[in-house]
This record gives structure tokens, C-alpha cells and sequence, in this order.
């Protein structure tokens, strides 16, 4: 004779998830890519410096005599 | 800990919980399961929120998520439709001679007619404690409801179970 306990455990059993379907399940989640908030193009931190550096060599050189041929 | 790591504890640590409330409330352990990945893929999608909570108001979250669901495949299924295929499996163990085995089946099919017969607040109480091996202080925080609730909606499950494996055990001669 079995207890009440048993047998509800023995129910339980029937109904529980496997160890193989939990498995399945976790990884066709984790297989999922995440949600991430959208990403606004940005420019690179050094941009200035580097605008501003080409931006005054372009000056300096479109200034400078330019040498007559002789 | 890596986003992965993450999940899988809160997978760990929830999966069984969830599955038996599901379970509980729609009787059809397949589609528990299908409810149960909806809820984590949620889970997976937020888990960058989820992380920055402590354990307890993780599971409520998760279990907030789970009744918003179960609520919405009401909706859409009938309740009952998948009960009887899901508490009628009968379990024969190849250790046990056949006779042995087709009483235990039997006795399973009785409690599970049992459980499913039983108001949907006790199935799905006793259900989660049975599959899903919750204490009553567990089964409090998830569903919401005090302890004393919960340890009432157990014993009149039990005492029903009980009364069904009775009248199994001891069937009335007519």
C-alpha cells in the first residue's frame, strides 16, 4: 500500500518537464537574439581632432605662394 | 556572471515552478510547456532588468508574466480541452511485475482525475507543490495569496485525493 504522498509524487511525476524538453527549451530560447535598444550611428570620439587637424593643413597649404615657375 | 550564466540560473531556479503552475491552471502539460518558454523568452529579453532585482522580485516577475499569459491563452483554448490527455498517462515501471504496474497506473489515473476535478485555485496550489516541489511560503509569493491560504487550499486537495483513492481502494459492492 502506498501513501498519499507517494502516489501525488507518483502523479507529479507524469506531468513534471523532462530533464531533455527543459534543455530544448532553454537553448531555442538562448538561441533567440536578444532585444537591444536601437543604436543611433554616432561619430567617432576623435572626429574633431581630426577635422579640425585635416581642416588646417588645408588651409595652411591652399594659402601658402605658390612658387612661379622660373 | 556572462548574460547566458544569468539566464540559466533564473531558468534553474524557476523552470519547474512555472511548468507546474501552468499546468495547473490549463491541465495539459504540453501546453504548459509552450507557456513556460513564452515566459522565459520574456525573461531572456529582459534580463537586464530582471539582473539589477533580488531573488524575490525576480520570481514575482516572472510569475506576474506567467498569469498575464495564462490569462491570455484562456482566451484563446478552452481549459478543459487538453485535461484528460494530459492526466491520463499511465506510468509502467520495467522494474515492477505487470500487475504492480497497472495498479500503480491505475492509482495514478485516479489521483490525476482527482486533481483535475478539483476547483482551479487547489489544482493549481497542489500541483505546483507536487511538480513543482514549491513550500508553502513559495507558493504564497508566487501566487500572491497568504500562507495560511495556501496550506488550506493543500489539505482540502489532499483530503479530495484521498477521498478518490478511498473509493478506488474500497469500492462500494452494489
Amino acid at each position: 500500500m502506498t501513501s498519499l504522498d507517494d502516489d501525488i509524487a507518483a502523479w507529479a511525476a507524469t506531468v513534471r518537464l523532462s530533464d531533455a524538453e527543459a534543455a530544448a527549451i532553454f537553448h531555442r530560447i538562448a538561441g533567440t537574439p536578444a532585444s537591444a535598444p536601437p543604436v543611433a550611428p554616432r561619430l567617432d570620439p576623435s572626429w574633431w581632432r581630426h577635422f579640425t587637424a585635416d581642416f588646417t593643413a588645408r588651409m595652411v597649404s591652399s594659402t601658402r605662394p605658390v612658387r612661379q615657375a622660373a | 556572471m556572462d548574460r547566458e550564466a544569468e539566464f540559466r540560473r533564473l531558468y534553474e531556479a524557476n523552470r519547474a515552478a512555472v511548468h507546474a503552475y501552468f499546468t495547473g491552471r490549463t491541465g495539459d502539460a504540453q501546453w504548459a510547456a509552450d507557456l513556460m518558454q513564452d515566459v522565459f523568452l520574456r525573461v531572456w529579453q529582459h534580463l537586464a532588468k530582471l539582473t539589477d532585482m533580488p531573488d524575490d522580485g525576480q520570481r514575482a516577475w516572472i510569475f506576474t508574466v506567467a498569469r498575464n499569459l495564462s490569462v491570455d491563452a484562456h482566451r484563446h483554448r478552452h481549459t478543459q480541452a487538453g485535461v484528460a490527455q494530459a492526466l491520463a498517462h499511465e506510468p509502467a515501471s520495467p522494474q515492477q511485475p505487470a500487475s504492480t504496474a497497472v495498479i500503480a497506473g491505475e492509482r495514478v489515473a485516479v489521483v490525476g482525475e482527482a486533481i483535475r476535478r478539483l476547483p482551479e485555485a487547489q489544482r493549481v496550489t497542489l500541483t505546483m507543490a507536487a511538480a513543482g516541489g514549491m513550500t508553502s511560503a513559495e507558493l504564497a509569493a508566487a501566487l500572491g495569496v497568504p500562507a495560511g491560504t495556501v496550506r488550506y487550499r493543500l489539505s482540502l486537495a489532499r483530503r479530495a485525493v484521498t477521498e478518490a483513492l478511498d473509493r478506488y481502494d474500497h469500492p462500494r459492492e452494489t
